[in-house]
């Protein structure tokens, strides 16, 4: 059995996913008994989301010029730069506030949240706390993994800010729609449960899936130096491959 | 020793049995049938060549490896419990009255020394925030650290991190606590020190203590009895005086420091010269 799964990377990649389920159950179940530790949660999000702060806004603020720039592009074709403020907020809020955020995401704060807890383990420190009678999963699994789930959608709210206001400085500013029609249009277009809501669902389904990444392969990191490298570099790749597939799957079934 | 004790002490079951242990990791043969008693009370030294499982028995008695979940059988019982039959609370309710140092020290980096040494008590007592700073400077000034309260584990040298480690293993006033090589890389002062440590939790407060060590001399300070083990099986035991005078292979090599042995100094490998390539 041992030998054909470390052959068969199918049979591998469906191991590994089931342990990781195994995993998300042993974290649910934890996740009473960590409430416990709310210091360390809040420490958590606090973490988490302040280490993400500045990338997820500088991105944010450029991701809405851009969009602005290539929006007002297409619509000026069809001569309706008038809904320039319309079509930045929506692409926003339905896609890309959600997976740009998630991808940047992974990328600051999941790959910290691998290394640190791959390192606690190199380091004994896991062992230290089972031996002490304190349940690792309790005290460093589930407060990092609740802290992403909270994190992701404020970290998505300032990236959507950032990017209206991005948008607006390019159209508004330099291009030069009119300032009422673009507020004016955005605000009686967008509609808060179709749109900004199912945003919100998407980025904690994408807090969820990200942070669980993280915190799996972090603590199922092999205890080396190179182990931890590897994990960490898997936690970016899977991160990015299943927000795609999620973003697919959430946006067929939302709308 | 009078007579009264005696009898206790053959009345008295063994703080740790280990019985009949098979243990094998990543395929590797590490216990072999291996059976030892700890009597309460006693301060047990167990001594064998680098790699013959030392620290893996440790982690037996501390159930993170036990039979049923792992590629072990026998059985392991703390105070009359056994190991492998405890549920997961269970298990953890048990290890609280177990002190375990790190061979490697293994401080939580998150925190300062105080904190370290403070975590086991925040995490299982709600005690009022002046007992635990008591406790806790207590505990490092026994074993001299009281003034690096405030320093981080990676301002420590490893010495004074093991120190740190071995005030954070006693915070509880455990019944057991098991030392895993607790004076590798201690200048003379702090082994005296740690030593002395250990002879009065010892005799002070009766706490059992499982030593793993590889220093002769300092065993034979505090230890009552010593546990050899090699090739995974308990090649001889007795009084730390009485081993060293005895005079079987296991002890001529171990004690006397001879290269050649019943212990191979070499992991298992392919003839020297063949690999070299000297070999017609
Ligand atoms: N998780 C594991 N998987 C496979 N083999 C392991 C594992 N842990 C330990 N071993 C092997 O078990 C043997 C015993 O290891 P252990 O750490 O118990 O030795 P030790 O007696 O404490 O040695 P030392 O005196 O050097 O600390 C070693 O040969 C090691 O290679
Ligand atoms: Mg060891």
């Amino acid at each position: 059995m041992n030998t054909l799964v470390r052959r068969n990377w199918l049979l591998n990649g469906i191991a590994q996913l089931g342990e990781c389920g195994l995993f998300f159950l042993d974290i649910l179940v934890a996740l009473p008994k960590s409430l416990r530790h709310f210091r360390e949660i809040c420490r958590q999000v606090w973490f988490v989301g302040a280490m993400s702060l500045t990338i997820v806004m500088t991105c944010g603020m450029f991701v809405g010029m851009v969009l602005a720039l290539q929006l007002y592009y297409t619509l000026s074709i069809f001569g309706g730069t008038a809904a320039l403020g319309t079509v930045v907020a929506l692409s926003l809020f339905r896609e890309l506030g959600p997976v740009v955020t998630a991808l940047l995401f992974a990328g600051r704060a999941g790959t910290a949240v691998t290394a640190e807890i791959g390192l606690m383990r190199a380091t004994d420190q896991i062992d230290a706390m089972e031996m002490m009678a304190v349940d690792p999963i309790a005290y460093v699994v589930a407060p990092r993994y609740l802290a992403g789930v909270i994190a992701m959608p404020l970290l998505m709210c300032l990236f959507n800010a950032l990017g209206i206001l991005g948008g607006h400085l390019v159209g508004v500013t330099w291009l030069g729609v009119d300032n009422g029609t673009f507020w004016g249009n955005m605000t009686s277009t967008v509609d808060l449960w179709k749109d900004i809501i199912d945003g919100v669902w998407k980025s904690l389904a994408f807090g969820a899936v990200v942070t669980l990444i993280a915190v799996f392969q972090g603590y199922n990191a092999p205890p080396t130096s190179e182990g931890v490298a590897y994990s960490t570099t898997r936690t970016v790749v899977f991160s990015a491959i299943v927000i795609l597939a999620v973003d697919f799957v959430m946006t067929a079934f939302l709308t | 020793m009078s007579a009264v004790t005696a009898s206790i002490d053959s009345i008295a079951e063994p703080l740790v049995q280990v019985r009949d242990l098979h243990t094998r990791l990543g395929g590797k043969v590490i216990f072999d049938g291996l059976s030892l008693d700890v009597p309460r009370g006693s301060v047990t030294a167990i001594m064998g060549p680098s790699g013959t499982g030392k620290t893996t028995l440790l982690r037996h008695i501390t159930g993170q490896l036990r039979a049923g979940f792992d590629d072990v059988s026998g059985s392991v019982r703390v105070a009359g419990e056994d190991i492998a039959r405890l549920s997961r609370a269970a298990l953890f309710a048990l290890r609280e009255k177990i002190g375990f140092l790190f061979q490697n020290s293994a401080l939580l980096t998150d925190f300062n020394v105080f904190e370290n040494v403070a975590f086991p008590l925040r995490q299982h007592t709600e005690l009022p925030e002046v007992l635990i700073r008591d406790i806790v400077l207590t505990k490092l000034q026994a074993v001299g650290l009281r003034g690096a309260a405030n320093l981080s584990p990676s301002e420590l040298s490893g010495g004074m991190a093991r120190r740190v480690a071995l005030a954070r293993a006693i915070v509880f006033d455990p019944m057991l606590i098991l030392y895993d090589e607790p004076f590798v890389g201690l200048d003379p002062i702090a082994l005296n020190q740690v030593l002395r440590l250990i002879g009065t939790l010892n005799k002070t407060l009766g706490i059992t203590s499982i030593l793993v060590a590889h220093e002769l001399a300092a065993v034979r300070r505090v230890a009552d009895r010593v546990y050899l083990i090699a090739n995974g099986k308990l090649v001889a035991q007795g009084a730390p005086d009485e081993l060293a005078r005895e005079d079987s292979p296991w002890t001529r090599q171990f004690f006397g420091g001879e290269a050649d042995g019943p212990v191979p100094f070499h992991y298992p490998a392919p003839d020297y010269a063949t690999e070299l390539g000297f070999a017609r």
